[in-house]
């Protein structure tokens, strides 16, 4: 009875033929089936069909995802008009949980969901992209504008100081290895997420509390997000192309001087630096005659201006607007064509996809080419297996801009007075550097010429057979691998290198080879006892080999030409230090099982326990228990409940569980030796010594979450939502305690210290207008505050050695995780405080920054830095408004934090006390204090000022922002077009990043990471010169054949 | 390994495949040898340049040898150079604790290691090994003595816990350690090495350190925890000067330049230099950039910047003491330079240790081995401590300075010199060599000296007036006292 009867044509037949409607409008792609047959059709694009039946009475069967199913009964042609009623309810809607799926309704943990059948709707480029303010707790960051980078996620706050904070990612089943987000915003060896195609995607589900996610054991506690990718629906096979083609734009640039905003300051500074130079010297005295008591003839631009500066036209100079010369508009186009279906043999989904993204920046673009195939086989009633295999490659360009000293960096404060001779030139070639400039070299022709091409090719594979032994009781293997293979090609040619004279190309090539080898085998069994206890259970084990290869090669001494940009036209290559190849390999063990158990669907209970055991753990510490359990009480099943006819549905929750977070680095237990050359008599002397200390009980991060929570639907569901209240305690953190360095070391790596992270999570959706127009509203809000528990052995505070002067962190016993501790300026000092004698910073004069005498000790100096915020927000919320009118639809997604703080270190470059002249400085300080009675906003002090730096709240700006991320308007083209076209057809334009507002005046984008501003110890992503983020504006078409 | 589990567990047994580990390594001669070479590494390794860089930082720009004001910002090395109290956060100052003490780790390790399991080492050489890594922590404890003042005394290799319990130390008692560890390596030391061991500790540089050691300890305690005891040991450091020159081994090069000549390395002049080569293998120097600009290493055609930044100038005071037509002068400095962008710069130089024609691949590929301590130094210090009435003739002193003289290229002869005259002539001698600050201290010198100077050289008044005894040694790192707990104290006046 498998296969389709061939239908004899000459046989008499009925049409049956109609329409089907939702809330009055033609509802497309329904599917119809003759109950108890194969044969079937779907709706056109007005929803109408028409199916030719054998001459016998039978029923009709209408169904759509979404909608609940109906039945029709016929006895002849007839012709039908069907209205199909959405199904609000959404009870029998399945969720995936690890190994397996659960009725919604019988789900106790805490689980977030996003239904990704709209990311074809829209233009995405990225899985970590559409989940920006979809889901309550999970925190997406864009922390680069560099397309084709990963984004950095977290669930439910930061857990761990040191180790990693993002989730484990699970695709169709497949534990992805952790990625952790390294302190400069990239993903070293990948992100699990690159080179994935959403269009491919069918749903995510995020596992937030313990309860659901600590079946993942000692990889959970960060939360684990579960991807499942689209398989074959049974009916009539189905061919969809989506494309989209969109321009985009920085949504701004950095407001800094202008170039004649720059020339008044550079004058004030250096007729201050020359009046200080030496008794009788005054501001008005021309280049001449500073020269003349100079006693030389040549130009000191630290003490002389140039004369051109204040000529008409400024004759031999130009004037560069040096963001407007490097931002351009960028071109973004993806093709994707699918074809799926189902019969009773076969499952397939096929999809081929290829996407350009066009960067904002000259120099920046990805492509990324990608395909799947998911096919299932069932052999016969018993067996079934099947492969899903994914390939992809993707080219990412990137010259360098984003981080401390690279592009971006320049291009802000880059000089913007040049000679006009050199102009985009500006010391490359042959051209020098104008006199009062900057020495880099024109970022513009650097950005131009420079290669920095990483590309990306990796396989995703799933092999996996399901073998029912009894009813009820099934097995199943899978074999799982992802090999991604990475290498960034870097190349400088010499021309836009050093300075006249001394130009050399530079270039390197450095790799990595990443392979997750998977093997999990699980036994599952399931059974409806007495039609009320509903019964299953999970056992299973997992093995789990994970390698990483790396390699790098630099050039020394330049290039031999210009026309080899490979290492094989390198000059030279020599060191180890730029030269290697390094091999890095974990094992992960595990047995894991969980039992659950429903009564009447009513009370609900679920356990589950791992046993992990990991290379990556000390010697006396290799296996860890990770257990949890959680309840579910269906109050609305209950009888009392009956009569409360707006309480639709409600359940209340409660769960605990332990998860560990093993991201803790491969070999970090054992004492490491360092290779530490010398040299004797000309000869390289091989050396090695103990570079850290041992640790055999090092062991994963310890994770405990309570969660209490309800769902509830109301007015026939009409409002449904969900709130969860959690607290998440992790224990055991590793933690690098900063140690006397008279040991030898600064750091020990300890199982230590203690975290915590309290919250709520408010999700609702409301189906606000239905019938002709509708209008759907998603909000999602959540508040989680973590504060440090305990640290080191005495909870002594620590400061957070930075890179870059003194520490600007603390971690401190009661105070969020990376408190910023810093001194606070609270004015400009007057010849009024001076003579009062408040404290000062070394020698400072009057117009310079005061600061807060914190421990009143009479002087300013880092014991007078103070706690003044923290980095992370403590709201953070998604609101996604839907319009339906005929055939248009409307999506808004508006997205936003609060409460949070940046302590940018981009104003190192940008806007320091004591800055020289040269860089352009950020375009507050047009109002500067200048003089007693021009003394400005009171924000910042004189230009000319020499008592130097302490870390201070200049740079400490809010994180607060909200952004409409998306607007979203799409038309039916159906209602317009031949149905013999296409079976759908939708238009669509979406505006991306339009409005929005935040406070970061200091740089371009407050969520920017790209620079380690820590230490080895605690590394800590900060801005240092991130891109912008991006606006685009995108047309897309989706039609389904 | 798939299904069958028993097999599986032993695969959770990693050992990292890219670098070696502790439990398999101080198995062979070999290995021990390396823990050794990793020893004299700290020398050269560190964050800001090891030892060499240390001395121009904390020594040179200290002392009235350079006038390092920033021009175009505020570098790192000013507050050193304008004698600001705020120095407890200064990295240079971290640096000086933090890479002496990883010097002293590795030496406590390799002795520890040695006393347990050198069995494996042949006795002679064990002996060499044990002198080496010894001398090599008398060197790291001299340095932080005469840094920091009181230190923790830690001769073992303890775990980090068990060091935090350790308060810091008398001066007194780390100069026991120092000279104890001394005595070791003048003991178990050879006179001299051959091949690819030259360059190793010899019994003859254990000496000249032990020397300069009791010089240090004889001089005034200025009233603080410093490196000086006011101990009298002029007539022990005499007998050991004697000693080495008498051993024949080295010699006083007639020409200046050839000292510190590329192609003249491991000269007889040299006692102890921190080794460097050439060829971009991460085994070169940084320090003969350090002093002077990016625009000074364009204008020598070097292809990438010095990583000095800045200039930091030798100071007029240094110019002036010059005689006319001393050769040291003009090799030790440059007069300016005129930049490729037609900048003039008119200040002087540290061009001592740069010679762009040998330069290596990049800013920390110099060739050029630190002279630690050269002959020269041993026969001025002979002269010092006969002025302090050690023994010796005033001839024997006026030799010694005319020999210097001389071979600097100035006519005529000097006699009666007096200490601060070889001090002064010490000082034009050992320019650049980052033995100013000390000698200063070490001869009482200091306090008057400095704040003489500051006001004549402080044209752009951004130096402290009036130092006290307090800033003869430095602050003991800010990170280091909060890490402490408490345990150590802030060294007064910071």
């Amino acid at each position: 009875p498998a296969m389709a009867h061939p239908v004899v044509i000459s046989a008499p037949q009925w049409q049956l033929t109609g329409k089907v409607v939702s809330q009055g409008s033609g509802l497309p792609g329904v599917t119809v089936v003759l109950k108890g047959s194969t044969q079937g059709t779907t709706t056109t694009a007005d929803g109408s069909f028409t199916l030719s039946v054998p001459e016998t009475a039978g029923t009709l069967v209408f169904s759509f995802i979404g909608y609940t199913t109906q039945e029709k009964a016929f006895s002849g042609p007839e012709t039908f008009t069907i209205t199909l009623a959405e199904d609000t309810k959404k009870l029998e809607e399945v969720v995936v949980v690890g190994y397996g799926t659960q009725k919604r309704a019988d789900v106790t943990g805490a689980i977030a969901s996003f239904d990704a059948s709209k990311l074809q709707e829209r233009p995405i480029t990225r899985v970590d992209q559409a989940l920006v303010g979809q889901l309550a707790g999970v925190q997406v960051r864009q922390t680069t504008g560099a397309p084709g980078r990963g984004f950095s996620v977290q669930v439910r706050g930061s857990g761990s100081i040191t180790a990693n904070n993002e989730p484990l990612y699970v695709v169709d089943g497949f534990p992805l290895e952790a990625a952790a987000q390294n302190a400069a915003g990239r993903f070293g060896t990948g992100s699990p997420l690159d080179n994935i195609n959403p269009n491919d995607i069918e749903n995510i589900e995020v596992l937030k509390d313990a309860a659901a996610a600590a079946i993942y054991g000692s990889r959970a506690a960060n939360g684990v997000v579960l991807i499942t990718t689209k398989r074959g629906k049974s009916g009539k096979p189905k061919l969809t192309f989506n494309t989209y083609a969109g321009v985009s734009q920085a949504v701004r640039h950095l407001d800094m001087l202008s170039a004649e905003e720059w020339v008044d300051r550079a004058t004030e500074m250096i007729n201050a630096a020359w009046v200080a130079s030496g008794t009788g010297r005054t501001a008005s005295q021309t280049t001449a005659q500073r020269q003349a008591i100079l006693g030389v003839n040549t130009i000191n631009p630290n003490l002389m201006l140039d004369e051109r500066w204040a000529q008409p036209g400024h004759p031999g100079l130009t004037y560069i607007d040096w963001q407007k010369e490097a931002f351009k508009n960028g071109f973004t186009q993806d093709y994707q064509l699918a074809a799926s279906g189902a019969n009773d043999f076969v499952n397939y989904y096929v999809s081929g996809d290829y996407l350009s993204q066009g960067g904002i920046m000259i120099g920046l673009g990805y492509k990324r080419y990608s395909a799947r195939a998911n096919v299932e086989v069932k052999a016969n009633d018993k067996f079934k297996f099947g492969l899903n295999i994914s390939p992809s490659y993707s080219v990412a360009k990137d010259p360098g801009i984003e981080g401390k000293d690279n592009l971006m960096h320049n291009i802000v404060s880059f000089t913007p007075v040049q000679e006009a001779a050199a102009g985009l030139d500006a010391n490359t070639g042959n051209f020098t550097s104008y006199a009062w400039s900057l020495s880099r070299n024109s970022p513009i022709r650097v950005l131009q010429n420079t290669t920095g091409d990483t590309k990306t090719f990796r396989t995703l594979g799933t092999l996996y057979g399901d073998y029912q032994l009894l009813p009820g009781l099934a097995f199943r293997t899978t074999l799982n691998i992802d090999n991604t293979d990475g290498n960034t090609k870097s190349y400088m040619p010499a021309f836009v290198s050093g300075s006249v004279g001394n130009r050399q190309a530079s270039g390197s090539y450095n790799g990595y080879r990443r392979q997750t080898f998977v093997n999990e085998n699980t036994l599952t069994y399931n059974k409806i006892f007495a039609e009320k206890h509903d019964f299953s259970a999970l056992a299973g084990y997992s093995y789990n080999n994970s390698k990483i290869d790396a390699q790098r090669i630099s050039s020394t001494g330049g290039f031999v030409n210009q026309a080899v940009t490979t290492l094989n036209g390198a000059v030279n290559i020599s060191g180890t230090a730029n030269n290697f190849t390094t091999e890095t390999r974990n094992v992960l063990l595990s047995y894991f099982g969980r039992v659950q158990y429903s009564y009447n669907s009513k009370y609900l209970l679920s356990t589950s326990i791992r046993r992990d055991g990991s290379s990556r753990f000390g010697d006396n510490t290799k296996w860890g228990i990770f257990p949890s359990a959680s309840v579910g009480w269906r109050v609305s099943q209950e009888s009392f409940m009956e009569d409360i006819t707006p309480l639709s549905d409600l359940k209340l929750r409660g769960s605990w569980g332990r998860s560990g977070n093993n991201g803790i680095g491969d070999y970090s237990s054992i004492a490491t030796l360092g290779i530490y050359n010398y040299t004797f008599g000309g000869a390289t002397a091989a050396g090695q010594a103990p570079n850290r200390v041992n640790n055999p009980d090092l062991k994963w991060e310890k994770s405990q979450t309570f969660d209490v929570g309800f769902d509830f639907g109301l007015l026939k569901n009409r409002l449904t939502g969900s709130f969860d209240y959690y607290t998440k305690t992790s224990k055991d953190l590793l933690l690098n305690v900063p140690v006397v360095y008279a040991s030898g070391f600064a750091t020990q790596l300890t199982n230590i210290g203690e975290v915590r992270n309290n919250g709520w999570e408010v999700e609702l959706t409301s189906h606000n207008f239905t019938g002709d127009f509708q209008w759907n509203t998603s909000i999602n809000l959540s508040h989680n505050a973590n504060k440090v528990v305990h640290l080191g052995p005495t909870d002594a505070p620590i400061e957070v050695a930075s890179a870059f002067d003194i520490p600007n962190n603390i971690l401190q016993v009661g105070q969020p995780i990376y408190s910023i501790y810093v001194v606070k300026q609270i004015g400009i000092l007057s010849q009024a405080d001076i003579d009062n004698k408040v404290a000062l910073y070394g020698p400072q004069t009057v117009g310079d920054p005061k600061y807060q005498d914190a421990n009143g000790d009479g002087k300013i100096d880092a014991k007078d830095r103070q706690i003044v915020g923290h980095p992370n927000p403590n709201y953070i919320w998604g609101v996604t408004n839907t319009f339906k009118f005929k055939g248009f639809d409307l999506s808004v997604l508006v997205q936003g934090q609060q409460g949070g703080s940046i302590y940018s270190l981009f104003g190192r470059a940008v806007d320091r006390t004591g800055q020289g002249y040269t860089d352009n400085a950020l375009g507050f300080y047009r109002d500067r204090w200048r003089s007693p009675d021009d003394p400005g906003a009171g924000k910042r002090g004189k230009a000319f000022s020499g008592f130097g730096r302490i870390k201070n709240t200049d740079w400490l700006y809010s994180s607060d922002y909200y952004r409409v991320r998306n607007i979203t308007l799409g038309y039916d083209l159906g209602l317009i077009l031949n149905n013999r076209i296409a079976q759908g057809a939708r238009i669509y334009v979406t505006a991306e990043n339009w409005f929005g507002h935040d406070k970061y005046l200091g740089g371009l984008n407050p969520e920017a990471v790209n620079t380690d501003g820590g230490d080895a110890s605690f590394p800590i992503g900060v801005d240092y010169g991130g891109l912008p983020l991006t606006k685009t504006l995108t047309l897309g078409l989706n039609l389904t054949f | 390994c798939l299904i069958g589990l028993a097999g599986c567990e032993k695969d959770l047994n990693q050992a990292p495949i890219s670098s070696g580990s502790t439990p398999t390594f101080y198995a062979t001669q070999a290995d021990f040898e390396q823990a050794l070479n990793a020893t004299y590494s700290m020398l050269r390794v560190s964050d800001n340049g090891g030892f060499p860089d240390r001395q121009l930082n904390l020594s040179e720009t200290r002392s009235d040898n350079i006038y390092g004001v920033g021009d175009a910002g505020v570098r790192d090395w000013e507050p050193v150079n304008n004698f600001q109290t705020t120095l407890a956060t200064n990295p240079y100052i971290a640096e000086a604790w933090d890479s002496n003490f990883s010097g002293i780790f590795r030496a406590n390790t390799l002795l520890d290691q040695l006393a347990a399991n050198g069995s494996v080492v042949d006795d002679a050489t064990r002996k060499r090994f044990e002198g080496e890594a010894k001398f090599l922590r008398a060197l790291y404890y001299f340095d932080l003595v005469r840094y920091f003042g009181k230190v923790p005394i830690v001769d073992h290799a303890l775990v980090p816990s068990e060091v935090g319990k350790i308060q810091r130390s008398p001066v007194a008692d780390v100069y026991k350690l120092i000279l104890s560890d001394l005595q070791t390596a003048i003991d178990n030391l050879p006179v001299s090495y051959t091949g690819t061991n030259v360059g190793r500790a010899t019994s003859g540089a254990a000496k000249g350190m032990m020397a300069l050691v009791y010089l240090t300890r004889s001089g005034p305690t200025y009233g603080i925890e410093g490196p000086g005891l006011a101990s009298n040991e002029y007539a022990q450091a005499l007998k050991l000067l004697n000693e080495i020159i008498a051993s024949g081994k080295y010699s006083f090069l007639p020409k200046y330049s050839d000292i510190f000549s590329y192609t003249n390395e491991n000269n007889a002049e040299v006692l102890f230099d921190v080794q460097y080569i050439l060829g971009g293998v991460g085994l070169g120097a940084t320090y003969p950039g350090l002093l002077v600009p990016d625009t000074y290493f364009t204008f020598l055609k070097i292809p990438y910047p010095s990583g000095g930044l800045e200039i930091r100038p030798i100071a007029n005071d240094l110019l002036n003491s010059y005689p006319a037509g001393d050769v040291r002068k003009t090799f030790n400095f440059a007069e300016g330079f005129t930049s490729t962008t037609g900048f003039k710069e008119t200040r002087w130089l540290m061009k001592k240790y740069l010679n762009e024609n040998l330069k290596g691949s990049n800013r920390s590929d110099w060739p050029i081995n630190w002279i630690v301590l050269r002959y020269t130094d041993i026969l001025m210090m002979k002269a010092e401590c006969i002025l302090h009435g050690a023994g010796g003739t005033q001839a024997e002193v006026d030799a010694i300075v005319n020999q210097v003289r001389a071979r600097a290229g100035l006519a005529g002869t000097v006699s009666n010199v007096t200490l601060p005259q070889l001090m002064e002539e010490r000082r034009r001698e050992f320019a650049g060599e980052g033995s100013r600050w000390h000698d200063l201290v070490r001869e009482g010198l200091v306090l008057n000296v400095i704040n003489a100077w500051i006001p004549k050289e402080d044209t752009r008044n951004r130096m402290s007036r009036n130092i006290d005894a307090n800033q003869i040694i430095y602050p003991v790192p800010q990170t280091e006292l909060t890490s402490s707990g408490g345990l150590y104290q802030q060294n007064p006046g910071y």
